[in-house]
């Protein structure tokens, strides 16, 4: 089994690195972060540099590239500008339903505008009494002659207000099986009818999440996302890799953490000591590299198995389900280590502390992956 | 307009690591691009995109600087073309060996308008090599270059970033210029660049393609070592001043300094 990477990989994550530190530095994303602002110059650095088109078609302006290249980019921008990692994983999913099931004319608009610096798309899909439960959603499109009209409110809609579009998911009210009664659409931010409300939360202060309310929202029926009612499958079609992307940014946030700690552990002193030197803080970074190096084979691991065309049905929701609590445990015993710094706002970690909590929940909840993976391993032992 | 750049390749400092007795030990350590050749790289690529033309790269060295990933890593950063001139006896080359062997290499690729180089090299930084190498050629040369403008046919306009002042000069070609870190910030690889340079062309050539013998030891090395690393002591001396003044002289003459 070869574990290294391609020399062009290799290559290109060197490449990343130093443009995120020249246009990503940890103050200037400490300082995005204390004001709440989106990281548009490092957003838009990335689309310069060609980041943003990896793995979109070229003749939109795209650049080939395997999903483990682009776990590699989403471990990398995770691990030294988290936010961006973020925002890159959340495109995973709306993005690549484009390149798969849009309209040349949808196509050519947001993959064009996403390489060109774009926010990625925004998703629209859970709503208050749909989370967990996402096929629960009530939103409604009406057709009107040449015009569909959409009603309905969503929450949770992370970069509604930041992108161009969001990918609106609705109901037919008649219908049950989500399988064929929900619809895919891609409606612009700035349609009359469609209002924000910024949602206040503990991390992720950089990527803001809204509610929305879309009130009698008018655009051509043109903005269909690939067929009427199968927006579900369309969009179950990219969730994996987007859970992929999510954990590849939460790895690089883990790695990051193991640094500070690290680093930390080798230069404070106690009781004459660097506290490295106490057993107690030898095990925590012990634990936490064997979290880092199991969590970087795992989603290695699928990105190879994605790579190869081979089903991730309950691999795919064990391995969300382990990077996500694993990355937790990392960052929080790097807390641990930094004792009282680590907890004051002055340092990296606290940020990744907030931030990282939420990929428990977020992509999908431990106890939903939880759901996809048991009836799948109870299936398998079946055979 | 054909313009050569000279890249040193040599193990990464970064990677360097000390031995117990303060000796360097460089047996783990990657081979990189000299920091100080991306400039000159940059410098180059801008000027061919501005007059039309094209940029080789040229390096010398042991079998080392051969990799395939040393070749991509430094075509991706925009020449159009490698020569590298490999010989195990240029592993310790000094500064006159180095420059004999790019100046026959410049010579062999014939038609060079301009060379460029990095202001020294990553690992000896002696800023020797470049000097030497516009003596062998026999073509107008400087140092400290932080600008190049075109200036008409067969002319650049240089400026110079001196100690006391700025030299602006127009030099005719060809002409060997070597610039210094802030000439310019070199732009990084996209991964176009990376799948691109793969596919462009490699020239290796041997000491005896170039009709020069092995590199000699013109230069002896007796010793390296790294500065000794003394455990700072953190002692704090607090109070008014007049008595931290009086601690202080104490502590050092206690301690043998005074």
């Amino acid at each position: 089994m070869d574990f290294r990477l391609t020399e062009e990989q290799e290559l290109l994550i060197h490449s990343l690195e130093e443009l995120l530190a020249r246009h990503a530095p940890e103050s200037l994303m400490a300082e995005l972060d204390e004001k709440h602002q989106f990281p548009y110059e490092p957003w838009q650095a990335l689309a310069d540099q060609g980041i943003l088109s990896l793995g979109i078609p070229e003749e939109y302006g795209g650049t080939p590239a395997d999903i483990l290249t682009m776990t590699l980019v989403c471990e990398t921008l995770g691990k030294r500008a988290f936010p961006l990692g973020i925002i890159y994983a959340l495109g995973m999913i709306t993005i690549r339903d484009i390149v798969q099931f849009g309209s040349p004319e949808i196509k050519k608009t947001v993959l064009e505008g996403f390489v060109g610096g774009d926010a990625p798309v925004a998703l629209g899909i859970t709503e208050p009494q749909a989370g967990s439960d996402a096929a629960a959603l009530k939103a409604t499109a009406t057709f009107d002659g040449d015009d569909v009209v959409f009603n309905g409110q969503k929450m949770y809609c992370t970069l509604a207000e930041i992108s161009r579009h969001i990918m609106l998911m609705t109901r037919d009210p008649g219908g049950e099986n989500p399988y064929e009664c929900i619809s895919m659409w891609l409606l612009p931010t700035d349609t009359p009818g469609v209002r924000f409300n910024k949602i206040s939360k503990v991390g992720w202060w950089t990527v803001p999440s809204y509610e929305v309310y879309i009130e009698n929202a008018r655009i051509p029926k043109t903005a269909l996302i690939g067929e009427i009612n199968k927006g579900w499958p369309q969009l179950m079609a990219n969730f994996e890799i987007e859970r992929l992307a999510l954990c590849a940014a939460s790895v690089g946030a883990a790695e990051a953490a193991y640094e500070d700690a690290v680093a930390y552990a080798n230069q404070r002193v106690q009781f004459g000591k660097p506290i490295g030197s106490y057993q107690a803080v030898q095990h925590l970074l012990t634990d936490m590299a064997i979290k880092n190096e199991n969590m970087r084979n795992y989603i290695y691991k699928i990105a190879w198995m994605m790579d190869n065309d081979l089903p991730v049905r309950h691999e795919h929701a064990m391995c969300k389900l382990y990077v996500a609590r694993a990355a937790d445990e990392v960052i929080d015993s790097a807390m641990q280590i930094l004792g009282g710094l680590g907890y004051t706002m002055d340092h990296r970690v606290q940020r990744l502390w907030r931030d990282i909590r939420l990929m428990r929940i977020g992509g999908g909840t431990d106890e939903i992956m939880y759901n996809i993976a048991g009836p799948q391993l109870l299936k398998l032992g079946r055979k | 307009m054909r313009i050569v750049v000279c890249v040193k390749i040599t193990p990464d400092p970064g990677d360097l690591q000390v031995r117990p007795d303060g000796s360097i030990s460089l047996e783990r350590a990657e081979w990189a691009i000299s920091n100080f050749d991306l400039q000159a790289i940059e410098a180059g690529k801008k000027l061919a995109e501005q007059l039309g033309g094209t940029l080789t790269a040229l390096s010398a060295g042991p079998a080392q600087i051969a990799t395939s990933k040393l070749k991509k890593d430094l075509l991706s950063h925009g020449p159009d073309d490698l020569t590298l001139v490999i010989d195990e006896t240029l592993r310790a080359a000094d500064t006159a060996a180095t420059a004999r062997v790019l100046a026959g290499a410049v010579q062999k690729l014939g038609s060079a308008d301009l060379v460029l180089c990095g202001e020294g090299s990553a690992d000896l930084y002696f800023q020797q090599a470049g000097i030497q190498l516009g003596e062998r050629l026999g073509w107008p040369t400087f140092n400290a270059v932080c600008r190049i403008e075109p200036a008409g046919e067969g002319r650049l306009l240089v400026e110079r970033d001196l100690e006391d002042e700025v030299e602006v000069l127009e030099v005719p070609l060809p002409a060997v210029l070597m610039v210094t870190t802030d000439i310019n910030e070199p732009r990084l690889p996209t991964m176009k660049d990376i799948l691109q340079a793969g596919k462009k062309p490699v020239n290796e050539w041997s000491l005896p393609d170039l009709n020069l013998a092995p590199a000699g030891d013109g230069v002896e090395v007796l010793q390296v070592t790294a500065p000794r690393q003394v455990q700072r002591k953190g002692v704090l001396l607090d109070g008014p001043v007049e008595q931290a003044a009086a601690n202080l002289v104490q502590y050092l003459s206690k301690e043998g300094i005074l």
